[in-house]
């Protein structure tokens, strides 16, 4: 089927333009509810899409360009799954720094992003692809250079530099995949379906590293992580919903659209190194979540911890892992964007963000609490909330292709309820401390209710009833599973 | 009786150079005066587009056996980086007497001859050409100081060193091959054409700014206006470059084309190191200029390297083209916005958000950031080293690469996340025109590399 998917990133990039011609003192209101009216006739459209065609696999008409670069799109369960996720959260961190007095510039740079990140998903051109991939730092760039908190400058620094960085690696795979199958087949060509490197020798395991490297500095992988607790923690709440709940997932896509597809035998060498690193991951950020101060600091390594999960389960190369490594990522968005959203309503009223500076949070702000609560629970991996599906799923997949790696990561399991449930309960149970500005943090409002039952309900409806959305994944599970 | 069949074929092979000739001569006969500049101005800007027309390619007569100048497919490309590089030092800078207009107008002459050139001697008078104005362009308009003078002054005798290697190249070249034509390929790789060939790069990678020879190139651009900078470090460098290929593909496989890989390798990474704790704005860029000019030699290397290929050809091509508007742009900024150190960049963005968002183009492309001029324009280069097997030039080149971004970033970081008390800057708005046609390529260009598919053909791909 073939579907007008090109719409999909130009019309957030053309809306951004608009949206800072708008600007303007006359009209102060305009720019952002432009940008939330294009961010949801987005969502819209994106969910509509499957519903007019019947089906989420789609292909656009491509065009040829120089150097064998085909601007080609197409959509499938697992594009499609982070297509909506994009387009849901955009619109959820609109709604959600609605309060905020900013320029136009920021609601202008998240349509930007939207674009850039559309265009990743959709992207099947290894070129395209990664301009996409770039071009989704800069607007975070400015997201966090000027909208964020106290050290916000070094920190849109160093997530730009080392994310570039990593992007050298993947470039470098990339310029060399191509250069190898022009060898083998003397076409220059960058359509991702055409590249597929079937040997496990030595330069294949060369390029797979080397795009890999591009890939783990993403997700985060230990040891390339370090950018994140500062860019999650100094990023606007609204900025840092779009870095945890999109930005980290293309990492993982990456993994599972390029490097499995084209490398398949050398997948399956890695996989001890990839499922421990995993592993790791996921105990590394509990251990590290577990010393915080900072609220979002702690949530912020908590995804650490979480896309550790993620990529244990599609490292496994099992089909049920992949398929809840999968589910995880949009769990994981889901969830931490809810946290996130809720640090920074918190810090919206109080301007502190520390675990000791509030107390007794629930008895003041009782909603607030209950999706807090909830959220966490659903973070925690609870049984009937979305987290423990993917997480099951995950160390499902991953102990029956390595055991040892999942049972390591059993021990990260164990550990978040023990760096987020205390967590919750300094700020909401316990009696205030003597400087708690717990006073200062009134309960929520009608818009914030709205937005956070959008996002618990999906976490407790991905929970109770997974099978619909496993099905977004299902193709890529069987096709990549050993 | 005038001889018209005569003055067509002068025009079908060297029309910018007619075009010169009679705008020099024009501007000479208006007089010297200073009511005239502005006359003079507007009669440089327009040679310089009839430059550009005239050498639009098209039909032309093929030249004679033996001509000394006969232009190709090259010749045409970098005929119009040149003369497109040298606008917007025509319409922001030149200013005050015709002199200035004389001297880019004689010295985009030069250039012209050296694209032109099939014979080792023409190519040594439009390396002269070009420079000799040059060496004024600095001492006359740089800002009156001390500084100025002295920078012309080490331009001159850098130069002079240079022109005296070349022609020592040339005298080497004559006594083993016994004429002074060239073509690709003709010279054997013996040790005496090596060494010649070796003494006439140098002279080229002198004026390109290749470190271990980069060293006067700072002090020169700092001392010129920002406009002057950017002509020199797009149309002159353009220029160099052109000078590089031409003397390397006499014989690819001579021991001057196995060190350029290596010699990029060096000054993109020693550019990149010294840029890093400039905080004069015109500074900095010159060292970005060194780093720049690094992954062009590489590109030249990877072009040597494959025999002359074609599509290396156009990687090199395409980042002149990219760095002739990004930077002709950045140093543009300068020029307009009056800014000069990295504490008056400091709030620069409140003050005047317009400018600072063509200031963070420019920064973002010279960086190589997609979508971007830049990126393309990196990303071809690599692509051909890589193909070419320079694989240890090739990461020196992605960390390179890195290290630039570190201060690019910095700049903007200044621009628009630092608090300052930059005032509002508006800017005349031939300077906004210019900022603005420099910064749409710069951003696109990086999109749409199919637009240049006619230069790729020039160039045979």
């Amino acid at each position: 089927m073939t579907a007008p998917l090109t719409l999909l990133w130009t019309a957030p990039l053309l809306g951004g333009f608009l949206t800072l011609l708008l600007a303007g003192d006359r009209a102060p209101r305009l720019p952002r509810r432009l940008a939330l009216l294009i961010a949801t006739a987005l969502f819209l459209y994106t969910a509509a899409i499957p519903l007019a065609a019947g089906s989420f696999n789609l292909t656009e008409l491509g065009l040829d360009l120089a150097w064998g670069i085909r601007y080609s799109l197409a959509l499938d369960g697992l594009s499609y799954a982070l297509v909506l996720l994009t387009a849901f959260l955009t619109m959820i961190s609109l709604l959600g720094s609605w309060k905020e007095g900013h320029s136009a510039g920021f609601w202008a740079s998240f349509l930007f992003l939207e674009s850039a990140l559309m265009g990743v998903f959709l992207a099947r051109d290894l070129f395209l692809f990664y301009i996409f991939w770039e071009a989704s730092l800069i607007p975070m760039f400015f997201i966090i250079g000027l909208w964020g908190s106290a050290n916000r400058r070094h920190a849109a620094v160093k997530f730009f530099l080392y994310t570039f960085g990593g992007s050298l690696f993947l470039l470098l795979g990339a310029l060399l995949l191509v250069n190898e199958r022009h060898a083998a087949t003397g076409l220059w060509s960058w359509d991702m379906s055409r590249l597929r490197l079937d040997g496990g020798g030595p330069l294949s395991v060369f390029i797979f590293i080397s795009m890999a490297i591009g890939f783990a500095v993403k997700i985060p992988v230990f040891p390339f992580h370090t950018w994140l607790p500062d860019a999650h923690t100094e990023a606007p709440a609204a900025g840092s919903v779009m870095l945890a709940g999109v930005m980290l997932k293309m990492g993982l896509y990456g993994f599972l659209r390029i490097l499995y597809p084209v490398f398949p035998g050398v997948g399956a060498q890695l996989l001890p190194w990839l499922g421990g690193l995993a592993a790791f991951n996921a105990i590394y950020g509990a251990f590290g979540a577990m010393v915080q101060t900072d609220l979002k600091r702690l949530i912020a390594y908590s995804s650490v911890a979480h896309l550790g999960f993620c990529l244990m389960g599609i490292a496994s190369l099992t089909p049920e892992g992949i398929a809840g490594g999968s589910l995880q990522m949009i769990n994981h968005g889901l969830t931490t964007g809810a946290l996130f959203l809720m640090v920074g309503f918190i810090y919206e009223r109080s301007h502190k963000r520390g675990l000791s500076d509030f107390g007794a949070l629930a008895r003041t702000a009782p909603a607030l609490g209950f999706f807090f609560g909830l959220a966490c629970l659903a973070s925690v991996g609870v049984p009937g909330m979305n987290g423990f599906v993917g997480e099951f799923m995950s160390l499902a997949g991953m102990m029956r292709a390595l055991p040892i790696a999942a049972m390591a990561a059993l021990l990260g399991v164990g550990l978040a309820p023990a760096y987020l449930l205390p967590a919750f309960g300094k700020v909401f149970w316990n009696d205030p401390g003597p400087d708690s500005c717990a006073s200062k943090v009134t309960d929520l409002d009608g818009r914030e209710r709205a937005i956070l039952w959008a996002l618990s309900g999906l976490m407790l409806v991905i929970g109770l009833y997974p099978s619909p959305w496993l099905d977004f994944f299902r193709a890529a599970a069987s096709q990549l599973s050993l | 009786m005038i001889p018209i069949d005569k003055i067509q074929r002068l025009f079908a092979a060297m029309g910018p150079q007619a075009a010169f000739a009679i705008g020099l001569a024009l501007i000479v006969l208006a007089g010297f005066g200073r009511g005239r500049s502005r006359f003079s101005k507007a009669l440089g800007v327009l040679t310089l587009l009839a430059g550009v027309v005239l050498v639009l390619p098209r039909a032309r007569p093929a030249p004679a056996a033996g001509a000394l100048l006969a232009p190709d497919g090259f010749s045409i490309a970098w005929q119009i980086l040149f003369y497109v590089g040298a606008l917007p030092f025509a319409i922001l800078g030149a200013a005050g007497t015709e002199a200035p207009v004389l001297l880019y107008l004689g010295s985009a002459l030069g250039m012209g001859i050296i694209a032109l050139s099939r014979d080792l001697l023409m190519l040594f008078i439009g390396l002269e050409l070009m420079s000799i104005p040059a060496y004024l362009l600095v001492m006359g308009l740089g800002r009156r100081e001390r500084a100025a003078s002295e920078a012309a002054l080490k331009y001159f005798f850098c130069g002079g060193a240079a022109s005296a290697l070349f022609l020592l190249g040339i005298a080497l070249y004559y006594a083993r091959m016994k004429t002074l034509a060239f073509a690709p390929g003709v010279a054997p790789a013996d040790p005496i054409v090596g060494a010649s060939l070796a003494l006439m790069g140098t002279a080229a990678l002198f004026k390109i700014g290749a470190v271990p020879l980069h060293f006067w190139l700072p002090d020169v651009y700092e001392a010129s206006s920002p406009e002057l900078a950017g002509f020199f470090s797009t149309a002159l460098k353009a220029a160099a470059v052109l000078l590089l290929m031409r003397v390397v593909s006499i014989a690819p496989a001579s021991a001057l084309a196995k060190a350029l890989p290596w010699a990029g390798a060096l000054t993109m990474f020693v550019g990149a190191v010294l840029a890093l704790g400039q905080t004069s704005l015109q500074r900095l860029l010159s060292y970005s200029s060194i780093a720049h000019a690094g992954n062009i030699i590489l590109g030249v290397g990877a072009w040597a390297a494959m025999g002359a290929s074609p599509a290396a050809a156009y990687a090199v091509y395409f980042y002149l083209a990219a760095y002739l508007f990004m930077n002709n742009g950045a140093f543009s900024f300068l020029a307009v916005s009056g800014l000069k150190t990295r504490e008056d960049l400091k709030g620069f963005a409140k003050a005047s958000p317009v400018l600072a968002g063509l200031f963070a183009v420019f920064m973002l492309a010279l960086g190589g950031a997609p979508p971007t001029a830049g990126f393309l324009a990196k990303l071809l280069i690599f692509w051909e080293a890589l193909k070419a097997g320079l694989y240890a030039p090739l990461a020196v080149a992605l960390l390179s690469a890195l290290i630039a971004l570190v201060y690019y970033l910095a700049l903007v970081r200044d621009a628009y996340f630092e608090e300052g008390s930059a005032a509002p800057v508006q800017g005349s708005w031939v300077g906004r025109a210019v900022l603005w046609a420099c910064a749409a390529p710069s951003a696109a260009l990086g999109l749409f590399p199919i637009v240049l598919g006619p230069i790729q053909r020039l160039l045979g791909l």
